[in-house]
């Protein structure tokens, strides 16, 4: 899974390619943990490229979701594959992440 | 299709790739994308929680009915005896701060799977997945 985060201001954008699965959550999370410990206002992540999500990486969007949400921040994950949005939709997970 | 991994620490991605490289697999990419987020959470399980620290085997395989419907993907290792089944699955409806990290892999293969059952036989957890492929 490759992350790349460009910063605009109060904004970050990311962009996802890849898969994300137990072989590189580790990894992921390292990748984005400057969007956790940011000040970003806003973190918009194009999805176009992801391929593939485990729980494994799940975990990784939630964990994100808590910490943006609690400094008051928005997260919005975009253009998703639609299998993948799939596993978004049966884990409840796109009741509390926006996905447009 | 079988094989025997021993170890099985660090073997999560070959195991992984040797299950969906066998000839019973579809082709269809959504079936494929499904049988492989199942097949991975299953297998990280046993990685992961079976033996203490991994040093342990495990045998995974594939069938496929003559009829070319049914897939079946069996998991058997003789770690710790644990039945994944019965962990109760996570509250989806859960708000974003009560929602708990974690929970959600064999929640996820009961999901996109058609069937799937634990039993612990001869020493052994025998976890049984199936999908209806055609």
């Amino acid at each position: 899974m490759n992350v790349t985060i460009n910063e605009e201001g109060s904004k970050a954008l990311v962009t996802l390619e890849g898969r994300l699965d137990t072989t590189n959550a580790d990894q992921f999370q390292k990748d984005i943990t400057p969007l956790m410990t940011g000040s970003h206002q806003e973190i918009d992540v194009d999805c176009t490229g992801m391929e593939y999500t485990s729980s494994q990486g799940l975990r990784m969007f939630l964990m994100l979701q808590k910490t943006v949400s609690a400094r008051g921040a928005k997260l919005v994950l975009k253009n998703m594959k639609p299998q993948v949005k799939e596993v978004f939709d049966i884990t409840g997970f796109s009741h509390i992440i926006t996905i447009v | 299709m079988n094989k025997r991994f021993d170890p099985i620490i660090d073997k999560c991605g070959e195991i992984i790739d040797f299950l969906m490289a066998s000839p019973d697999m579809p082709k269809d990419e959504d079936l494929q994308f499904k049988i492989r987020l199942s097949v991975e959470e299953a297998v990280e399980n046993v990685v992961r929680y079976a033996y203490e620290g991994g040093m342990g085997w495990m045998e995974v395989g594939t069938e496929l009915d003559p009829e070319g419907v049914m897939l079946t993907i069996v998991l058997r290792d003789a770690g710790v005896p644990f039945n994944p089944l019965e962990k109760a699955d996570p509250d989806i409806t859960a708000s974003l701060e009560e929602r708990q990290i974690g929970g959600l892999g064999i929640f996820l293969c009961k999901q996109l799977m058609d069937h799937i059952e634990y039993k612990y036989e001869d020493g052994c957890n025998v976890l049984t997945m199936k999908k209806i492929v055609a």
